[in-house]
């Protein structure tokens, strides 16, 4: 058995702030330019994201002491196929309309580095109270970045939040914000900022 | 042999135990859902069907699993359905169509009128065409020129007049590729479905 190398607090902190997934360790890039263009589609990928992230999390830490070396890649994308296929079922049965809007990004969270890589540092090596809150940890972090990506581009494109008109009339909508150009724009302003913030911190 | 057996089953029994109970998971999840996601997709054709022939009450599977024919030895099957007016005649028949777009796969609900001989409309069912641009073929400025244009074949144009209804659809400026997966469309579906309602004494 691997030696449990992360506490709760850490775990907490690390998925809010030190190790943000999109803004501090540059993971899950693909869902988070992709799907920010408007705040509902970004949250309902960061709840989907959240939920695999828990559920994959729970299931890895129990069965660690189990994981033979060679089947330990192969568990984790088997435990996380599992709970997306689940998610994009749900999806498709209650919000039939946000399951087309997020396209095949739902059923591509499979290979989503975030959930991966935090059932290989964390899950595997810890028990299930440390990783739960990890995994709560980062699928909140992954999904306040993902809104507040996804309020920029909408407001900006559209002079709305959650399709409610926020911006004066006159305000002239810029299209280029629901383009990709508008995901790497905003994201590098947003990257470069957290890293302001860090580098004075310091 | 038996050690061998002994040596695989040792390795790789959690691999076999994990897949039977996420796969007895997933079944079950599919089994409770299903429905419900069967039904989501019945009444969004539904809803497109009926936002396209408004003076319809009741849509009917009238030919199941019409075929198409492509080119390059693909084929496609579609359901046409006939629409029913309250006064019980045909007010028009319904199917859905798809070819490729420029970023994806188009799906379109195609509504013709009783006569097989002019387009009532179209619906986009799913298109992933780019935002700002191909996307537009969900807009007026496009879809308008199809409502009334005769069933046969359609030719797609640079520039025109896209108010002027007939064979020449003026292309979505700055998304010719989505434009023309459009009239390919309806160039693949039209004269092939009418035939075949044709076949089956539908239309006179």
């Amino acid at each position: 058995m691997a030696a449990n190398t992360m506490t709760a607090k850490g775990a907490l902190v690390g998925g809010l702030w030190t190790e943000v997934p999109v803004l501090r360790l540059i993971l899950g890039m693909c869902p988070t330019l992709a799907v920010t263009a408007a705040v509902k589609p970004a949250l309902t990928m960061g709840l989907s994201v959240l939920f695999v992230l828990i559920c994959s999390n729970i299931v890895v830490s129990l069965m660690r002491d189990l994981l033979k070396p060679h089947l330990r890649i192969l568990m984790f994308t088997l435990t996380i196929a599992t709970f997306v296929t689940i998610a994009d079922l749900f999806l498709r049965a209650f919000t039939p309309q946000m399951s087309e809007v997020l396209g095949p990004y739902v059923p591509l969270i499979i290979v989503n580095c975030i959930i991966i890589a935090r059932a290989e540092s964390c899950a595997s090596k810890n028990g299930i109270f440390v990783s739960a809150v990890d995994a709560i940890s980062m699928g909140i972090g992954f999904t306040i970045v993902l809104c507040i990506l996804a309020s920029i581009r909408e407001l900006l494109a559209t002079g709305t939040i959650f399709d409610i008109p926020i911006m004066w009339k006159s305000f002239v909508p810029w299209a280029a914000m629901r383009l990709p150009v508008g995901a790497f724009i905003t994201l590098g302003l947003m990257l470069g900022f957290v890293n302001l913030l860090t580098a004075k911190k310091s | 042999m038996l050690k061998i057996i002994k040596e695989y089953m040792e390795k790789s029994w959690l691999l076999i135990v994990s897949a039977f109970v996420f796969g007895l998971l997933l079944a079950l999840t599919n089994t409770a859902w299903s429905g419900k996601i069967e039904q989501n997709k019945i009444d969004k054709l539904n809803g497109l069907m009926g936002s396209l022939i408004t003076d319809a009450n009741k849509f009917e599977l009238a030919i199941k699993d019409a075929e198409i024919d492509l080119g390059k030895g693909k084929i496609a099957r579609s359901d046409i359905y006939e629409a029913t007016a309250s006064d019980g005649n045909t007010a028009g028949f319904c199917f859905r169509a798809e070819g490729t777009g420029f970023a994806d796969k188009i799906e379109l609900v195609i509504a013709v009128d009783a006569a097989f001989d002019k387009i009532i409309g179209y619906s986009v069912l799913a298109s992933n065409e780019t935002p700002g641009f191909g996307d537009q073929i969900t807009g007026d400025y496009f879809r308008k020129q199809f409502m009334g244009a005769p069933v046969g074949t359609l030719n797609l144009l640079k520039k025109g007049d896209n108010t002027k209804v007939d064979n020449d659809i003026i292309a979505i400026s700055g998304a010719t590729v989505s434009s023309t997966a459009v009239v390919n469309i309806f160039n693949n579906y039209l004269e092939q479905m009418k035939k075949q309602v044709a076949e089956k004494g539908l239309i006179k």
